[in-house]
């Protein structure tokens, strides 16, 4: 990951959501993005300029312009119409971006442009998760990485997050992804945790 | 055989689909796959079927294919009859909290300037005396009063033109529970599908999420009723009865919802059976 000091940048055209500049680098932040947060709170996995990323839940398209500035291409999925327009006009002017409206839990709504990835990424806010990275882990190649951001306040308001981070963890490994970190993304995010796997080489479902 | 977006292929051998973006979402639309055995495709696939030469013109067409299918999806999306009703619902309530607000706030200051003035043992409504200030008052007070006074006048006719059309996009609920409240429901649940999904005992607490909340978080009792306690048989019913009133009520709007989605038209006997049965709770039954 690029870094001017310990401030964490990404190279490529500005102003897409008004960030601020340093060096002619685009300054991500962590408490806008949760990815960034994961960089300050934790490792990680490094982006580099052959990926191609898998990302669930693009939202406004703000972490997503990040991403695409270190990463051969994104794949951007996004479900809703109106955070949709937003992610369309970032992705008009990133010609690495394949913005995708459909429904992350439903991989057949995407699965015919999908190429093998070697990372996946998922941030969207809903109560099943694990369910939702699990079924998609078929566009993963084998020996791609896993980042999951984990609302646990999204999961189950019932339960403290800790439990929730504990029974996601254990899913995930139930699965047959090796979890090689699991950080929270506090002082950045509150009840927040982001979980970092690995794919077995050996392939799994 | 796999069918992807450029064509089929598999097994090395590849056929090719109509080259032509718009046609490629096209198919992109019908295809159905299964995700049993799914193989993500191989981007080299797509030049042995002719439909590119290169990584980046690979890349160029998915991308011109994929942002015709997403404009087509979001102009889906905005089409359904509930989405700008939506949009009228949250800005009827937005008036209403920022005209209270703003009303209050002139009516404090309107007393500092009158030390003389109070409001208690009046009869006169807010509204008739924020027209007063709205007269008398000189500088910024008075202008600001003119403000209010047409940001009200504003928000009557956006309430008319909400009910109008809840009538028209929710048939079945606007003649159960009203217009207004059926077109808050429907903001509340997120459109007219999400409400036409949820349960009744869902519908019944909408917009009591505070208490719902502090309810599954703690032991305190569950709520009776959200946004449908604006109907007035729900808040005229006596204490005790008012949970059961809600219960009923809401029983028969998440019927009302499933009509208006699926039908999109009043259905005539199932509103009278409805009204017969909500009307009977606070009567002879109890």
């Amino acid at each position: 990951m690029i870094r001017i000091g310990d401030v964490l940048v990404s190279r490529g055209e500005g102003g897409v959501y008004g960030e601020r500049m340093l060096g002619g680098a685009r300054v991500w932040d962590p408490f806008r993005s949760k990815l960034a947060a994961l960089y300050y709170a934790g490792t990680g996995i490094e982006l580099a300029p052959e990926m191609k990323v898998l990302y669930l839940g693009a939202a406004n398209g703000t972490t997503v312009s990040h991403v695409a500035d270190y990463v051969e291409v994104v794949y951007a999925v996004e479900f809703a119409p109106r955070p949709m327009q937003d992610l369309l006009e970032v992705a008009r002017r990133r010609d690495n971006i394949v913005p995708l409206m459909a429904d992350a839990s439903r991989p057949e709504q995407y699965a015919p442009v999908m190429e093998a990835v070697d990372l996946l990424y998922q941030d969207v806010a809903q109560p099943d998760q694990a369910k939702i990275l699990i079924r998609n882990c078929v566009f993963l190649k084998p020996d791609g990485k896993v980042i999951l951001m984990l609302k646990t306040r999204s999961v189950d308001i019932r339960k403290s997050p800790d439990e929730v981070f504990r029974e996601t963890i254990e899913r995930l490994a139930a699965f047959g992804l090796e979890v090689i970190e699991s950080t929270w993304l506090s002082p950045y995010h509150k009840d927040h945790a982001a979980i970092v796997c690995k794919k077995h080489s050996k392939g799994v479902a | 055989m796999q069918s992807y977006w450029f064509g089929d292929a598999g097994d090395g051998r590849c056929q090719a689909a109509d080259g032509n973006p718009v046609a490629l979402a096209q198919r992109l639309e019908t295809l159905q796959t299964t995700m049993d055995g799914f193989i993500p495709l191989r981007w080299e696939d797509a030049i042995a079927c002719g439909i590119c030469s290169d990584r980046a013109g690979y890349l160029s067409l998915l991308r011109e294919v994929c942002f015709i299918r997403a404009e087509q999806r979001i102009r889906e999306e905005y089409a359904g009859k509930d989405t700008e009703l939506l949009q009228m619902v949250r800005t009827l309530d937005e008036m209403d909290e920022v005209i209270n607000l703003l009303s209050e706030r002139v009516a404090e200051w309107h007393q500092v300037r009158h030390p003389t003035f109070s409001r208690k043992y009046r009869r006169t409504p807010a509204h008739i005396q924020i027209r007063r200030i709205s007269e008398k008052g000189r500088g910024a007070l008075g202008k600001v009063a003119v403000q209010v006074e047409q940001l009200s006048a504003a928000r009557t006719d956006l309430a008319k033109e909400v009910s109008l059309r809840a009538t028209r996009v929710l048939p079945n609920t606007s003649a159960l529970i009203g217009g207004l409240v059926a077109a808050r429901l429907m903001a509340h649940a997120g459109g007219l599908l999400p409400l036409s999904r949820l349960p009744a005992s869902a519908i019944q607490v909408l917009g009591a999420r505070t208490a719902l909340f502090s309810h599954l978080r703690t032991k305190s009792p569950p709520p009776k009723h959200g946004i449908i306690f604006q109907h007035r048989r729900v808040h005229n019913a006596p204490k005790d009865l008012r949970g059961k009133v809600a219960r009923v009520l809401a029983g028969k709007l998440a019927i009302a919802a499933r009509l208006d989605y699926y039908r999109g038209v009043a259905v005539p006997e199932f509103l009278d059976r409805a009204q017969e049965r909500i009307d009977r709770i606070g009567g002879t039954e109890s």
